[in-house]
């Protein structure tokens, strides 16, 4: 049997699309639900911190990409840092919230946006852990010798789903026009882009080893988090899913939008600091050890909450090792991780020898993925 | 703090985050954070819960009187708590009575399978000379009281449209989760740093969290 290789990030890649949206022009960019402002959004704002974030749409409901071409921008990008061509590619693992289509893999349309040739691709499809799932599959393609070159990306078109005919006509908004917090705060809080990366089985200067990539599933324990594709109501019952209902009851139901359960986060949260902690206890991970934390929180309010809990349990990586681009950049759920990364190798900040901790849990149904790479 | 002490923490916060994911598949707490908690669920709760309360001032006043001179201390805190929580079993007898059942029915009660297992288990370690393990099992039932009491208070109000005095034991009881934690770091470092001791009060509440869960299973089983 051959031997494992080692696999190195060799390049980043990000997509954002179109000039920054702040915060007084971001209710006009998504519409407004009924024509009217939103009761919540200010709130939300001040919750998650964010100021700043990219749409591909534009105001008036136009397009300027599809995920598939921002996570094909990403992938070229990331290609183009590591020296390559597209040519040289030989496995895509994408990721995504949700791919243009229902229908088949997004990675079967980032691939045709991207050509290069013939591929093996892999589609992943969760939430922010999806970006860690594609990138594990690239990163043991290499390591198994499948492939020498590899590339993950990740990407996310929150906004379509953000525009007021998926909610208006639903449950989701009442007799007074207001929609559902499970609702809003998302509105609120995700936006659009794509990142990615390219792995190798030599390192270069620059690059960084993965020494592990894992993947923590809580989903035996809690409801759907965040979700899509059932109402509030009834989303623990599966038979009461959207394709069931079909498409026009399944809209009425409100259970055509992305929905957040903020009761059940405050739940979620705690596991995913449990399932941090045991990385720790084992030794897996070694807090005192990481030179850069990146974390993919999803609001400023929630890394308040879970640093105490932390440093009461020497867990904690010191603040000032954390780095994180939330308030320019937004919320770009699964394409956040790599946002970040990108953001931090080209700050010029990482020096050789130094470990980088990237921590993205996901709401969705408890999930949280850890990975740790070592600069060269 | 001692590295000792965040050792321990934090092995009692997995111990207590699996805890939690095992009392959310309980059929009892789906029901309640699935919205169709019913009446009888919550009555056959506070039976079961009542149980412990009571059994609980008991084991501590036990464990109380089997410390020895070297740990005073820990010793008054223990009887402290034992005195500030013995007749908090009342409270629970009157919530019970507020949703309209009888005194009688939750006080003549049999405990569940999980009910006299855990109650078991805690007087037997109560009994032994020094028996700091049960710091484990007061993270776990204290936990239980300042992180999970009131989310669970709020539900059963709201499912069952409940009056506030059929809830007070849950919504008003639990103290908050700073001073707990606070509380219980002072209690730490008067038995910390001691490597058997450490891995003892990690045991317990792992125990204590097993068992405490099989009674909630049993009231839905």
């Amino acid at each position: 049997m051959r031997a494992l290789r080692d696999g190195y990030i060799v390049g980043t890649g990000v997509f954002l699309p179109g000039e920054p949206v702040g915060n007084d022009a971001m209710e006009d960019h998504l519409g407004r639900i009924e024509g009217r402002d939103s009761l919540f959004g200010k709130k939300a704002l001040r919750w998650n911190g964010v100021e700043s974030r990219h749409y591909a749409m534009r105001p008036d409901g136009s397009v300027t990409h599809t995920l598939a071409q921002m996570s094909a921008e990403a992938v070229r990008t990331a290609l183009d840092a590591a020296g390559l061509d597209r040519r040289d590619l030989s496995m895509l693992a994408t990721a995504a919230t949700q791919g243009d289509y229902l229908v088949p893999g997004h990675a079967s349309g980032v691939h045709a946006e991207l050509g290069a040739g013939a591929l093996e691709v892999a589609s992943f499809q969760s939430v922010c852990g999806s970006s860690l799932m594609a990138a594990k599959s690239a990163w043991l393609s290499v390591r198994a010798g499948e492939h020498d070159v590899a590339a993950a990306c990740a990407g996310e078109f929150s906004s379509r789903w953000f525009r007021p005919s998926f909610y208006e006509g639903t449950a989701l908004v009442d007799a007074k026009g207001r929609l559902r917090a499970e609702a809003d705060f998302l509105r609120f809080t995700l936006s659009d882009g794509a990142g990615a990366i390219v792995v190798e089985p030599k390192p270069r200067p620059g690059a960084l080893k993965i020494n592990f990539i894992d993947i923590v599933s809580l989903a035996d324990r809690f409801d759907p988090c965040m979700w899509a594709g059932a109402s509030v109501e009834t989303r623990a019952d599966m038979t009461n899913a959207w394709a069931h209902l079909g498409p026009r009851a399944a809209h009425e139901a409100g259970a055509m939008a992305l929905l957040q359960d903020f009761e059940l986060l405050k739940k979620v949260i705690r596991a995913w600091v449990g399932a941090y902690l045991q990385k720790v206890d084992e030794g897996r991970i070694a807090p005192a050890e990481v030179d850069h934390c990146l974390v993919h929180y999803s609001a400023k309010s929630l890394r308040a909450e879970i640093v105490s809990l932390l440093e009461n349990t020497a867990g904690m990586v010191p603040e000032e090792k954390w780095f994180s681009v939330l308030r320019e950049i937004g919320n770009v759920g699964s394409a956040s991780i790599w946002v970040m990364l990108d953001r931090l190798v080209r700050s010029g900040r990482v020096q050789p020898g130094q470990k980088i901790l990237c921590v993205v849990p996901e709401s969705g149904r408890a999930l949280v993925g850890f990975m740790m790479l070592e600069a060269v | 703090m001692s590295d000792a002490a965040s050792d321990v923490l934090r092995k009692l916060t997995i111990v207590f985050t699996e805890f939690e994911g095992r009392l959310e598949q309980t059929p009892l707490i789906r029901k309640l954070t699935r919205g169709r908690f019913a009446l009888e669920d919550y009555q056959a709760f506070l039976i079961q819960l009542r149980q412990q309360v009571k059994d609980g001032a008991l084991w501590m006043s036990r464990a109380a009187s089997n410390i020895d001179d070297a740990h005073l201390e820990l010793r008054s805190t223990l009887m402290r708590h034992a005195v500030t929580e013995h007749r908090d079993f009342r409270l629970l007898e009157a919530d019970f009575i507020a949703t309209g059942g009888a005194a009688e029915t939750i006080r003549s009660a049999e405990k569940n399978i999980g009910s006299e297992a855990l109650s078991a288990w805690m007087f037997h370690e109560a009994s032994k000379p020094n028996p700091f393990g049960l710091l484990g099992a007061m993270w776990i039932i204290e936990g239980l009281g300042s992180i999970k009491a009131q989310e669970w208070g709020r539900r059963v109000k709201d499912t069952l449209a409940l009056p506030d005095d059929a809830v007070r034991f849950l919504l008003y009881h639990g103290e908050n989760d700073a001073a707990h934690i606070e509380e219980f770091k002072e209690m730490l470092a008067m038995v910390l740093p001691d490597a058997a001791i450490a891995a003892r009060i990690v045991k317990t509440a792992q125990v204590t969290a097993r068992l405490y869960a099989l009674q909630i299973e049993e009231i839905l089983p």
